[in-house]
């Protein structure tokens, strides 16, 4: 072996990896920037009249509305979309393991997975928002409820995709001891698997709730928005994604202020979900590593 | 171990069964009757006409070489193959004169009757008093100081009530093997089965907690029927009243474990109980 | 009861065996008058099992069905919403560069080439970027170093897209105007594709656009090469290393070769993120309809088109819009069936997995 070519090989080598180290730090740079400044301009605008004004005082206004609206609209897509997502996983994982059917169901939801969010919200523009305004005489159109099922179809496929695999991973024995006592299938499902794989499925719901709680392209033709605190469901519905996408639109630089605010808190939300998650998903690794 | 065994000869099991009985297992009635049983995984055979009677109130072992379709026989008992698809058995299995291969007979009646214990202790992820309680629930109505007294008679029958009464609500998954693996016995004993399945019981753990499921077997014996796989010679000669030898998806000798393990009347049986194959 | 209390007293383990027996025979045992009762209650349970378990399996599968609607419901939706646009003008619609509300002519070219266009740019910079980082998290770093740097990498890819948006509009726009000069002077010069980069910097623009696109699936596309380079079999590079192979060699001619499909499925994911992204893009990309052929220059895209005009969109211009979702749903379908089957078919050839 050439001594040049060992030397050419010890170079690319070097360079190689030189290049993956900056590419690493470009990477982080990048991020560390806007994480940053979502903390720095965050942190400046961050007051007290966020949390208990409403956004129809404009310059002098919070985001209570808001705040509230999305809490409402986040936890009504989640009491949609996790008892459907379970279920349909669980199909999944116990009745159409490799059956072509739920191979197909399975190719689905990944699509669906990474389906646009717009074309999502479109759909529940139509499919909803259009039959309640025309069944109402107008009175009722954009919605909590809408906004919510929109967020739902956000976070299914991500609570069907845990559940499955969550599922598979419960050995075949737990199962075969439970039927071999006589049981049904349906309360085995029930009470054992859903319970062995229950910490996997609350990773999955942390996970959809993170997902769906930064959404705003669903919500803007669904939930719209709205000025003024509501709690009525059938009422347009304002959220903290949308009303930062509407103040960062504006020109005045205190709306800016709210709108920086509003996306610190959203992804300190984002950030303590996924950080709570991991605790989750080391506590199941560690139970079925017993 | 010989490179090639050849085509095997199997002198027939059937033939010795009813004549010479040997001493202890002849007054004993079969509790279960194996005719001519068939099994296929998809295209593949893996039993082969296996007949056989498993008498009450024995502990009868089955030993054989891996693959040799020993655990495949004792999964065709409370039909737990079923679960999966492609697995087909066919002949008959008879328990107390009734075919529990026939599709009228109630799965859970059958599962009732014939309890299971699996290779790996497999604790439900629940608390040790709700893994005894959940299969009762299911079968009676009990009202709460009966659940109790059956939850704590089986968990005495196993021999772990002592090691357990102050933590009945902690998970069972906290337990050590051993205690697991007597907590599933515990399990399936509360039915009140009449016939336990044990599938290498105590392949995955110690010395110790094997010596305690071993003892524990020898005195569930006096209520039960018992039917166990194992790979370990000495543990059938130690715990079985009655032995039988597969290989290769028959069945190839069944007699008392004595006389099995002390003057086999087949070649292949005497291979493999000396260890020159296996 | 009083059999079962018997039998916990004298069935406890070490006494004499005819104590149990006894116990055995008047608490457990079933007399042959009890069993024909036991049987018959069996079989009404079993009966009951199987029609509970017949409503349970249905009611999964109905739930695992709805995934199936809603993806129909989403394609159907959109298409029956714009069908005046997509049945009136049929491929016209395609091949129009017009987008006009006043005369009503709708066109979806503009939206479908800045699509393309900042998807593209985001994969060139997101792909090479994520290997690297891959590479340096798995293979280079101190040990110490990879798990917080691992986890950090997947925190990142959490953040809704809106923050990028955000750090886009405020930050990146004006540091892109104050770049832009010096790229038209250097890059604009190159022949061919000097082109791409002449234009007034505005900050705003495809280019820009692309870029945010990258560093918001860049954390993502990363995580993934990530998880698949650490699931390679150590054996297989300790082999390699004990060839002489050096750590680029082993990550790029066995690392690579052996986790191809998982990280060309990881890419297409990301592409299949970058051409729906909504609101990452919507603030930077400067909302102009025109074509042009230098990526400094203000463009659409499709999903940022929907958001700017749809709420104030009515008639034909609102089912041009539902039409361009659905083409975009189309789109999006058709690269992750893509990456779909050729995943399906490496996987065949290499007999892995």
């Amino acid at each position: 072996m050439s001594a040049t070519l060992q030397l050419r090989r010890r170079m690319v080598n070097a360079l190689a990896l030189a290049l993956g180290a900056c590419a690493t730090a470009l990477g982080l740079a990048l991020l560390g920037w806007i994480l940053w400044l979502t903390l720095r301009q965050g942190l400046a605008a961050l007051d007290w009249r966020l949390f208990t004004q409403v956004s129809a005082d404009g310059e002098q206004g919070g985001l209570s509305n808001a705040i509230v609206g999305s809490l409402i609209m986040d936890l009504g897509a989640l009491a949609i979309c996790v008892p459907v997502g379970v279920a349909a996983g669980t199909f999944l994982a116990e009745y159409a393991p490799r059956s072509r059917f739920g191979a197909s169901v399975r190719f689905l939801n990944d699509i669906l997975l990474s389906a646009p969010s717009i074309v999502l919200g479109l759909f529940v523009y139509v499919a909803v928002v259009l039959p309640m305004s025309r069944l109402s005489g107008g009175a009722v159109s954009f919605s909590g409820v809408a906004g919510s099922i929109a967020l739902a179809l956000i976070g299914l496929p991500v609570i069907v995709r845990t559940t499955d695999q969550m599922l598979q991973l419960v050995p075949a024995t737990l199962r075969e001891a439970a039927l071999s006592l006589g049981v049904p299938q349906w309360k085995l499902t029930v009470h054992v698997l859903l319970r062995a794989a229950a910490s996997g499925i609350v990773t999955g719901v942390l996970l959809a709730l993170a997902r769906l709680a930064g959404e705003t392209a669903p919500l803007l033709f669904t939930a719209f928005g709205n000025n003024f605190m509501t709690l009525h469901p059938l009422h347009k519905m304002g959220s903290v994604p949308v009303t930062i996408y509407q103040y960062a639109n504006d020109p005045s630089p205190a709306l800016h202020a709210i709108a920086w605010a509003g996306a610190l808190l959203i992804t300190l939300f984002v950030l303590a979900l996924s950080v709570t998650m991991r605790v989750f998903t080391h506590r199941h690794r560690r139970m079925h590593e017993q | 171990m010989s490179s090639d065994p050849g085509p095997i000869r199997i002198e027939l099991a059937r033939s010795r069964q009813g004549v010479a009985p040997a001493a202890g297992a002849a007054a004993a009635p079969a509790k279960f009757a194996v005719r001519g049983l068939d099994f296929h995984y998809g295209d593949t055979q893996v039993l082969h006409e296996v007949s056989l009677d498993i008498p009450l109130h024995r502990v009868t072992a089955i030993i054989g070489p891996s693959g040799c379709g020993k655990s495949t026989l004792l999964r065709v008992l409370n039909r737990i193959y079923s679960i999966y698809p492609r697995l087909r058995a066919s002949g008959e299995v008879l328990l107390d004169g009734e075919n529990v291969l026939d599709r009228a007979y109630a799965l859970n009646r059958l599962r009732s009757k014939v309890g299971m214990v699996f290779q790996k202790p497999v604790p439900f992820p629940l608390s040790i008093h709700d893994n005894i309680a959940w299969g009762i629930r299911h079968h009676e109505r009990l009202s709460r100081p009966e659940l109790q007294a059956r939850v704590e008679q089986a968990l005495r029958r196993a021999a772990l009530w002592d090691e357990v009464k102050d933590k009945l609500q902690r998970s069972a998954l906290g337990l050590s093997g051993g205690q697991q693996q007597r907590l599933c016995i515990a399990r399936a004993i509360a039915l009140r089965p009449e016939v336990l399945l044990l599938d290498e019981p105590t392949s995955a753990l110690d010395p110790v907690a094997t010596a305690r499921i071993e003892q524990l077997i020898e005195e569930l014996k006096g209520d039960y029927t018992l039917v166990m796989v194992t790979h370990n010679m000495q543990q059938a000669a130690r715990v079985s009243d009655r032995t039988a030898f597969m290989y290769m998806g028959r069945l190839v000798e069944v007699d008392a474990t004595e006389t099995i393990f002390t003057s086999p009347s087949n070649r292949h049986t005497e291979d493999y109980i000396t260890g020159r194959f296996g | 009861m009083s059999g079962d209390r018997a039998n916990m007293r004298y069935g406890h383990r070490g006494d004499p065996v005819p104590g149990r027996r006894v116990a055995r025979a008047d608490g457990a045992a079933s007399p042959p008058a009890a069993s024909a009762v036991a049987t018959c209650s069996h079989e009404r349970r079993a009966r009951a099992d199987t029609r509970n378990d017949r409503w349970f399996r249905g009611l999964l599968q109905a739930c695992a069905l709805l995934v199936l609607a809603v993806l129909l419901g989403a394609a159907l939706s959109t298409a029956w919403g714009g069908r005046e646009v997509l049945l009136g003008q049929g491929w016209r619609f395609l091949g129009s560069a017009q987008w006009d509300p006043v005369t009503n002519n709708y066109g979806a070219l503009a939206p479908v080439f800045g699509t393309l266009v900042t998807s593209l740019i985001a994969l060139l910079l997101a792909v090479p970027l994520a290997f690297g980082i891959a590479l340096f998290l798995t293979r280079t770093a101190p040990p110490w170093l990879r798990g917080p740097l691992g986890t950090a990498v997947e925190l990142l890819a959490s953040i809704p897209s809106i923050i990028y948006g955000m750090w886009g509009l405020f930050a990146f726009v004006p540091f892109m105007a104050r770049v832009e000069p010096w790229l038209s002077a250097s890059l604009g010069r190159l022949p061919l594709i000097g082109c791409w980069f002449q234009g007034p910097p505005l900050g705003l623009g495809l280019l820009t656009a692309g870029i945010v696109l990258a560093v918001m699936i860049l954390p993502f596309i990363s995580a993934v090469m990530r998880e698949v380079f650490q699931a390679v079999p150590a054996q297989l590079i300790e082999a390699a290393h004990a060839l002489g192979a050096t750590t680029w060699e082993v990550a790029w001619q066995i690392v690579l070769p052996y986790t191809r499909a998982a990280v060309i499925g990881g890419i297409f994911l990301g592409l299949g993120r970058a051409l729906g992204e909504t609101m990452a893009v919507t603030f930077v990309l400067g909302n102009s309809y025109a074509i042009s052929g230098s990526l400094l220059m203000p463009g659409t895209s499709i999903a940022s088109s929907i958001a700017n005009e749809f709420n104030e969109a009515v008639g034909t211009h609102r089912s041009a819009l539902l039409a361009l979702a659905f083409l975009l749903f189309v789109v999006t379908f058709a690269v992750l069936l893509a990456a779909r089957l050729l995943l399906r078919r490496m996987t065949r050839r290499e007999g892995l997995r």
